[in-house]
Order: C-alpha cells, then structure tokens, then sequence
C-alpha cells in the first residue's frame, strides 16, 4: 500500500499536462471572426483536422476546420467547392496576429451553410 | 515524405484513416510507456522485494512492440503533414528526447549489472548506476510523450 501511495504521489507529480487548456479553442480569440474570400485549394480531409485556404486581398488564410469525419459529416468533401470559389467562413481567428487562422464553425458557399460545428454558436 | 504514396494514402484513403493510425499510435506509446514505467522505477528502488530479471522478462517485450507500433505508425501521421509538423518545435524535442531514450537503453544492456540480471543481484556501486540509468529512462520517455501531446498545442 505504501508502494501504491508513493507512485501515485510521483505519477501526480509527473504530469503537468492536463493543467494545460486544451488545443480545441483556447489557442483561438474569444470572438466570433468571419472572413471572406476566394479558395485557394479544395478542402483537405486529411487529418488531425480538414483545412484549406483562401485568399483575401494579398493575404492567404489557412481555413481550420473539424475532424475529417465531422466535416465530411456536415456535407464538406474534397469535391464540394471548387477552387476560386467565393466563401464566408465564420469561426474564431487564432489568437497570435502574425497567424492568419481561422478555426472555422461554418463555412458559407453560394448561399449554402455547412455547419462543422453545430453545437457551437 | 507528404507527397510519397504513404501520405497520400493518410489524406486521402478514408476520413477514417488518420483517426484509426492515431488511435494505434497511442497504443504503442501506452505500452512503451506503461512497460518502461514499470522497469525504471524497479530501477529507481521501488518494488525492491520484486526481483527485477522476471520483471524485464514481461515489461521488455512489451516496451518493445510498443515502440515499434508507435515508430511506425508515427511516420504514417508525421507524412500527412510533413511540411506543416517540420517547422513545430516539439517535434524536435520528441526526437531528441527519443533518441536519448534509446541510447540510454543500448548502454544500459551493455552493462554487466544488467547482463547478468538473472544470476546475480548488483552489487552497491552498479545498483546506483542502474538508478541513474531508470532515471534518465523516465525523464526522457516522460519528454518524449509531453513533447508528442505538445505538438497539437503549437
């Protein structure tokens, strides 16, 4: 039992890591951030998360959407826009401003709303 | 490495895919981990009762077959996005951490102490050797898997 007790103690000791916020939305700005512009590539449902960029102006913004299988769920494949198409993505823009990211709830393409996040606002 | 047929074959085989290699990469690291645990801490002086050569007889095969599970299905994850992950920090301070980890095991089976595990105990000077070597094995696998989680935060 002392055993027990003591890796215990030293396994707590040990694992700083949950303490940190999780990667999902704490790296991302409290506001809601929305953006629009023209495609650059297809969406990519490769993971951890499917992506893919638009141009606004000069500047190329990497599109972060969900998991693969979530966003493949919310009817968004590798064929659903086109590149050069014009789309409004709504999300949450990356907390460091040198990074043009957004973390994307909803992408908005020729009047139609895919919701990769449904449950969130 | 992310356009070779392998990294196509993450991004593009099944929505699945990556989940699925992920899933087995964690895996891999819980047994490496969990196995390497056991050993190190032996090492470290718990468990002294418990004689450490039927121990290394359990732990060190699965800590084998963990780190080739997860070696290999780390390749399979990293070529998804090679060019993405080449510029994250903990990456490089997994592979450091890991290659360290490594080294530390090939000199420790060099050992006598360690050789002869299963006919003698070490005497006074090789056991604090043998401590020092658990320790370094759990700094640096405890490195490596905080630096793998890290990678997702960067």
């Amino acid at each position: 039992m002392r055993t027990f007790a003591r890796v215990l103690i030293a396994i707590a000791l040990l694992s700083p890591l949950p303490a940190l916020a999780h990667h999902g939305w704490a790296g991302y700005a409290e506001e809601e951030f929305e953006i629009s512009g023209v495609t650059t590539t297809a969406v990519s449902l490769a993971g951890p998360h499917a992506t893919f960029k638009i141009k606004v102006g000069e500047q190329v913004w990497d599109v972060t959407l969900a998991p693969p299988p979530r966003t493949s769920g919310a009817g968004l494949n590798a064929t659903t826009i086109p590149v050069g198409s014009k789309v409004t993505v709504h999300g949450h823009r990356h907390k460091d401003a040198k990074r043009f990211e957004v973390k994307t709830e909803r992408v908005n393409h020729n009047g139609k709303v895919y919701n990769v996040y449904p449950d969130r606002t | 490495m992310e356009s070779s047929a392998l990294g196509l074959f993450m991004r593009d085989s099944s929505v699945w895919t990556y989940p699925i290699v992920n899933l087995t990469h964690i895996l891999g690291i819980a047994s490496l981990f969990g196995a390497t645990l056991i050993i190190d801490l032996r090492l470290l002086g718990v468990w002294r009762r418990v004689p450490l050569a039927p121990l290394a007889d359990a732990a060190v095969p699965v800590a084998k077959a963990g780190f080739l599970v997860a070696a290999t299905t780390g390749v399979a994850l990293l070529a998804t996005k090679a060019t993405e992950y080449a510029g994250n920090p903990y990456l490089l301070i997994k592979f450091a951490a890991i290659a360290l980890g490594l080294a530390n095991v090939y000199v420790l089976s060099l050992l006598p102490a360690w050789r002869a595990r299963r006919e003698r105990a070490p005497s006074q000077a090789e056991a604090r050797w043998l401590t020092f070597m658990g320790g370094i094995s759990l700094a640096c696998w405890l490195a490596a898997v905080a630096a793998g989680r890290l990678i997702a935060y960067w």
